[in-house]
């Protein structure tokens, strides 16, 4: 009874966002049209060539308002993607996913998501906005994490029988190579500059460092008993592995590449999720978050999700969490700041949703 | 029941010999069941018999329940099979409001019950204004074989089969206690 099985993904892991970035026009989405027209009504006679260049612009700025927040929600046994529109909270999108999709990866900015099918041995890569499938790349083995470099250019699969991560081209599908890891590889996690790719290897106790410019492993961490989810700050400073066997988090100094503290959370942690200045840790046999505080490490609280939560993720403003309950097939919402469950959204069957999930506005 | 799942299993091991090469073997991936049943009485008197976690005589397979700790979180029992195996349990939650019963299986041999990492919910919901009650049972775990390449009887499939016969056959032995009055 020692942690979940394999599994098949799902820890969330990678580049969730820590605090709010600074792109603030969500609100009212209106600052270009408006800066425009304080242009033309100010400057009257500035020339015909501003004024039909904001003319010709007006269409666009119409057609492309700011896009909200989506959810890239892999379900396990429906083998499907859900898309869910964050700001509407409804299901926007379903895409067919053979293989019994479970780990999950959206570039940066927002083109492309990658989905790994354990059964399938395949990595799944789309286009984002088109919501179609662009590639099916064979990977071999057990691919569960899955992440992807700031550019968006190289993703990585942990492929959990082969012990090993490959690197695929995003735009060609094409497998650029592999480095080997320790046992069972699961949740994946890039640094924010793209020079290091952070592996938990679940059977080895421990996080592999690979340099991603040579593809070599640099380095190994030893942490908690099964670490399953990895997520780094947006400082790129620390990771935070979820221990599935010790039911806690380990905090990891990444230039150092120290164990720096180990915070105790619920039952069967899975993976955790960075807001407000806080760590939001599925805990799967608690059905519940163990939320605690990045500085002081201090327990904040703990909130009631679904059955068995497993992928978890922040807003990119970081006023939310969003978490896949695997059992309770549904996204719960949970306010970052109040730690409230504020909506459950229904998805297919067995959602999991390892990995940054979240499909960011383009900055 | 579980005597004719064994002799499936048995089947299936002698098949296994001659076919064990199995190239598109899956994967381990967590399954999920789910069976339910309408009983006609009030869901009161149902959720009595389901939240007694110390008494699984329904499940028609089950020959003498032992355990400590009543009927809370944290309890424990030993199942005691037809034929001599073991099932031990836990009670993970218990909530009286929501009529709904998670526990976990401790300990069980992949040749008894083919799953590992074993949970399950037992929940009660009214019909018909509160007149009947509908149970459902469900499960969630892994197949009995952790690796790639299962063995037929510890795979997917097998895992499925066992808990799904096993929920059938534990809510029909169920319904047939509540409305038979024992």
């Amino acid at each position: 009874m020692i942690a979940d099985r394999p599994a098949s993904g799902r820890d969330d892991g990678c580049g969730t966002r820590d605090t709010a970035p600074s792109h603030q026009w969500g609100e009212g989405q209106r600052p270009p049209s408006t800066s425009l027209r304080n242009r033309l009504t100010s400057h009257p006679a500035s020339s015909w060539r501003g004024l039909w260049g904001a003319l010709l612009l007006l269409p666009f700025l119409a057609a492309f308002p700011a896009r909200p927040d989506e959810a890239f929600v892999t379900s396990q046994p429906a083998e499907m993607l859900s898309i869910v529109d964050l700001d509407t909270r409804k299901v926007v999108a379903t895409l067919s996913i053979p293989g019994k999709p479970a780990g999950i990866a959206v570039s940066p900015d927002g083109r492309r998501a990658f989905v790994t099918s354990p059964d399938g041995r395949a990595l799944t890569i789309l286009d984002a906005a088109a919501r179609t499938v662009t590639a099916r790349v064979d990977v071999g083995g057990g691919p569960v994490g899955v992440a992807v470099l700031p550019s968006g250019e190289v993703a990585y699969v942990a492929d959990w029988y082969g012990a090993r991560v490959v690197a695929v081209e995003a735009a060609s599908g094409r497998i650029l190579g592999t480095v080997e890891t320790g046992l069972s590889p699961s949740g994946l996690a890039v640094t924010p500059d793209g020079a290091l790719l952070l592996s938990a290897d679940r059977d080895s106790d421990a996080v592999s460092v690979i340099d991603t410019a040579s593809l070599k492993r640099v380095g190994e961490i030893k942490v908690g008993s099964r670490p399953f989810g990895v997520t780094i700050d947006a400082a790129g400073a620390r990771a935070y592995t979820a221990n599935v066997a010790s039911n806690d988090v380990s905090v990891i100094d990444i230039a150092t590449r120290q164990l720096i503290a180990t915070v105790t959370v619920g039952e069967r942690p899975y993976a955790v999720a960075l807001a407000q200045g806080r760590a939001f840790v599925t805990n799967q046999y608690a059905g519940t978050l163990s939320v605690f505080d990045l500085d002081t490490l201090e327990p904040i609280g703990t909130v009631a999700v679904g059955e068995y939560p497993e992928g978890i993720a922040a807003s990119s403003d970081g006023a939310f969490v969003y978490v896949a309950n695997w059992e309770t097939n549904t996204l719960s919402v949970v306010d970052a700041r109040t730690l409230k469950l504020v909506d459950d959204i229904v998805v297919a069957d067995g959602p999991r949703a390892f990995g940054a999930f979240i499909r960011a506005p383009s900055r | 029941m579980k005597m004719k799942l064994l002799a499936a299993a048995g089947a299936a091991v002698a098949l296994a010999v001659v076919t064990l090469s199995g190239a598109d073997a899956h994967g381990p991936t967590r399954q999920k069941v789910s069976e339910k049943i309408e009983i006609n009485a009030a869901p009161e008197k149902v959720w009595a018999v389901v939240s007694n976690f110390q008494d699984g005589s329904w499940i028609p397979v089950v020959d003498k329940t032992e355990g400590t700790g009543g009927n809370a979180p944290g309890a424990k029992r030993t199942l005691t099979l037809k034929g001599g195996a073991t099932v031990d349990e836990e009670v993970a939650k218990l909530d009286p409001e929501k009529m709904t019963l998670m526990y976990r299986i401790d300990k069980v041999d992949v040749k008894v019950l083919p799953v590992t990492n074993y949970s399950s919910w037992l929940v009660v919901s009214p019909l018909d204004g509160g007149k009947k009650s509908e149970v459902e049972w469900r499960g969630a775990f892994y197949r009995g074989y952790p690796n790639n390449d299962p063995p037929p009887e510890l795979n997917d499939e097998a895992a499925i089969k066992a808990v799904s016969g096993l929920y059938k056959a534990g809510l029909d032995g169920l319904k047939k206690k509540i409305e038979g009055g024992s």
